[in-house]
């Protein structure tokens, strides 16, 4: 277990990492060609949104894992401990029901968006609508990993690189 | 109008119970959809993409990975060198060095966690082995760090621009300027009487001529970053989004070729922590788009603003019950969701009311910012209270001064428009009308 999710989390953050990088490069490409050759890369721009909404999804997964989604934390915190927990179990299976739904629902609708083309690039929408369902998988099974922590102490996996308070602090 | 109903009390219920935020509205849309069956399930699925398939809102990780370069890079502690110079040697000097170089450090970050995490975390140490009470750095840090989403570039400002079309996001960036170095006086005022009443000592007499002109050579490539940035918006050589772009190479070259500061190997965890905050930002942006929708759908926002319209409230009172709304509001929510929720529904109100919108953006901005550090305990606090150590009890108390200091740079924000439309009739709204010109295929960037 320990194996799968160490290998889990490293193939998630290199998706991550390449993703981030990848568009860095192809914007940059554009503004660079654009004032030393007059021309512009015609797929940039939408192949950079594209693959920024893959990072999202992708992404939402870890973050779950650190904590890193911001939440009102006041009523569980004025709440006695049991009445706290059974709160975080429902909140927990919400969040099950949740991502459950983003794979499910979306699966159901992909295949019918096969045959909408991207405008630039002629690819299926279906292939950008499929970063949903992927990421409500991650995302399964990040929470599943952290969940006993999260409903017994709100605790999550530490990481010495993400701070948990990250995007409440914009 | 069943449909908003169910959508505003289901997402106030998992809001209160605890569920991120994202997630809450998420389940809300579902829930108004699923029960209120005037819209079919899609529409979340369809708005959501459409939330962040979005070319100027790709500035966003760009400008976070910007800051995270140059704070890897030693690039923080040549901008603190450069800072402390001139006013390190005065009384309480350190806390001064502190606000100048995390007012200097927001021209490069987006964020205040950028700026407290980056250059912040640095100073509450050094303050604190000079001498300086612990808990007083962190709550200065704190306080100062607001300045990180006001001073351009913004990552808030951008999201603002996104759900409000009467501003852009080059005009907000110019409006920022002038509130934000209010922001920095003010913390510098309040730094100078604690200093005064403790007794903190400067750290000697003022570096010699040719140090300081050495040290300003070496500050020179940082400080041109927020000048290109600005600049290249203004002049029309790019959009935000390829500044924002053009910023991440900038730092790269500065932190790797000029200070040689960045290793290649530190560059994967960078990348890794800002793909982080981008998706933890984004899908909040995407699952609020589609609860945004349906309100807009049933008229939610125009049904507010003709409500209010008819209670004839002068726009000095409007703006009055606006400021103190988002400071209770700020108190449980985020700026973040803050701006993607409140935003569409006020600033209409705003402008029919004749409140020039860039002038209520600032409002809005800088409300949703205070919330990150007042009453119980916002999210910046927790930041600065890692690094090193400080109970949050005497940090809460250190904070007061602070909180008395932005309220009075709120109230003058709010009565004097000019201070942040200050540059707007010469700058801003017209920032890509020349790269739309060259460009292929450029949607329109608001």
């Amino acid at each position: 277990m320990k194996t799968f999710e160490r290998y889990f989390l490293g193939a998630n953050r290199w998706a991550l990492i390449v993703l981030l990088a990848a568009i860095a490069c192809i914007i940059f490409t554009n503004v660079a060609l654009r004032y030393l050759t007059n021309q512009s890369i015609e797929w940039a721009e939408e192949v950079s949104r594209h693959m920024m909404i893959w990072l999202t999804f992708l992404g939402a997964g870890p973050v779950l894992r650190y904590g890193g989604h911001i939440a009102v934390e006041n009523l569980q915190d004025a709440l006695p401990k049991a009445m706290a927990i059974a709160v975080r179990v429902f909140v927990a299976a919400l969040l099950f029901g949740f991502f459950g739904f983003m794979v499910w629902y979306v699966v159901l609708y992909v295949g019918r968006t096969m045959f909408q083309l991207t405008a630039a690039t002629q690819v299926p929408f279906a292939y950008i609508y499929a970063a949903m369902p992927v990421g409500g998988v991650l995302l399964i099974i990040h929470w599943a990993l952290i969940v006993r922590s999260y409903v017994l102490k709100r605790e999550f996996a530490s990481d010495a690189h993400f701070d948990a308070n990250a995007s409440a602090s914009l | 109008m069943s449909a908003s109903l169910i959508l505003i009390i289901s997402a106030c219920f998992f809001l209160a119970i605890g569920v991120p935020v994202a997630f809450a509205l998420g389940l809300a849309t579902a829930a108004a959809l699923v029960l209120a069956e005037n819209f079919p399930l899609f529409v979340l699925l369809k708005e959501t993409f459409t939330g962040i398939d979005s070319f100027p809102l790709m500035a966003v990780p760009f400008f976070i990975l910007a800051a995270e370069l140059m704070s890897g890079g030693s690039l923080t502690e040549v901008l603190l060198k450069f800072a402390g110079q001139f006013v390190g040697h005065k009384r309480g000097g350190l806390g001064y060095t502190n606000v100048v170089s995390l007012t200097f450090f927001s021209g490069i970050s987006g964020s205040a966690l950028a700026d407290a995490a980056g250059p912040g975390s640095m100073l509450i140490r050094m303050m604190d082995k000079a001498g300086y009470d612990r808990a007083y750095a962190a709550a200065l840090t704190a306080a100062t760090a607001i300045v990180g989403p006001i001073i351009p570039p913004s990552i808030i400002m951008i999201i603002y621009a996104l759900q409000d079309d009467n501003v852009s996001v080059g005009a907000l960036f110019v409006a920022g300027l002038i509130p934000g170095l209010l922001i920095a006086l003010a913390m510098c005022v309040v730094n100078y009487q604690v200093s005064k009443k403790r007794n903190y000592k400067g750290d000697g007499g003022m570096p010699p001529w040719a140090e300081v002109l050495r040290t300003t050579w070496k500050a020179i490539p940082a400080l041109l970053l927020p000048v290109l940035i600005l600049g290249g918006m203004r002049a029309g050589w790019f959009t935000p989004t390829e500044a924002s772009v053009v910023a991440v190479f900038y730092a790269l070259v500065c932190g790797k070729f000029i200070y040689r500061t960045l290793e290649w190997k530190a560059l994967p965890d960078i990348l890794a922590r800002s793909a982080l905050l981008t998706a933890s930002v984004l899908i909040i942006i995407g699952l609020s788009a589609s609860f945004a929708w349906i309100l807009t759908i049933e008229g939610l926002p125009q049904m507010m603003a003709d409500w209010i319209i008819s209670k004839n409230l002068s726009p000095w009172m409007f703006l009055i019950f606006v400021n103190i709304f988002l400071l209770l509001f700020g108190i449980f929510i985020e700026p973040l969701p803050g701006v993607m929720v409140l935003a569409p529904i006020l600033a209409p109100v705003a402008v029919k009311l004749g409140v020039d919108p860039i002038h209520f953006a600032m409002i809005v901005i800088f409300n949703l910012a205070l919330g990150m550090i007042t009453p119980p305990v916002g999210g910046l606090l927790f930041v600065t209270s890692n690094v090193p150590r400080v109970p949050m009890g005497p940090l809460v108390r250190e904070r007061k001064p602070f909180l008395v200091a932005h309220g009075i740079v709120l109230v003058l924000l709010t009565f004097l428009p000019t201070l942040s439309t200050f540059f707007t009739p010469r700058a801003g709204v017209q920032i890509s009308a020349s790269v739309k010109l060259k460009a292929v295929r450029r949607e329109p960037c608001r």
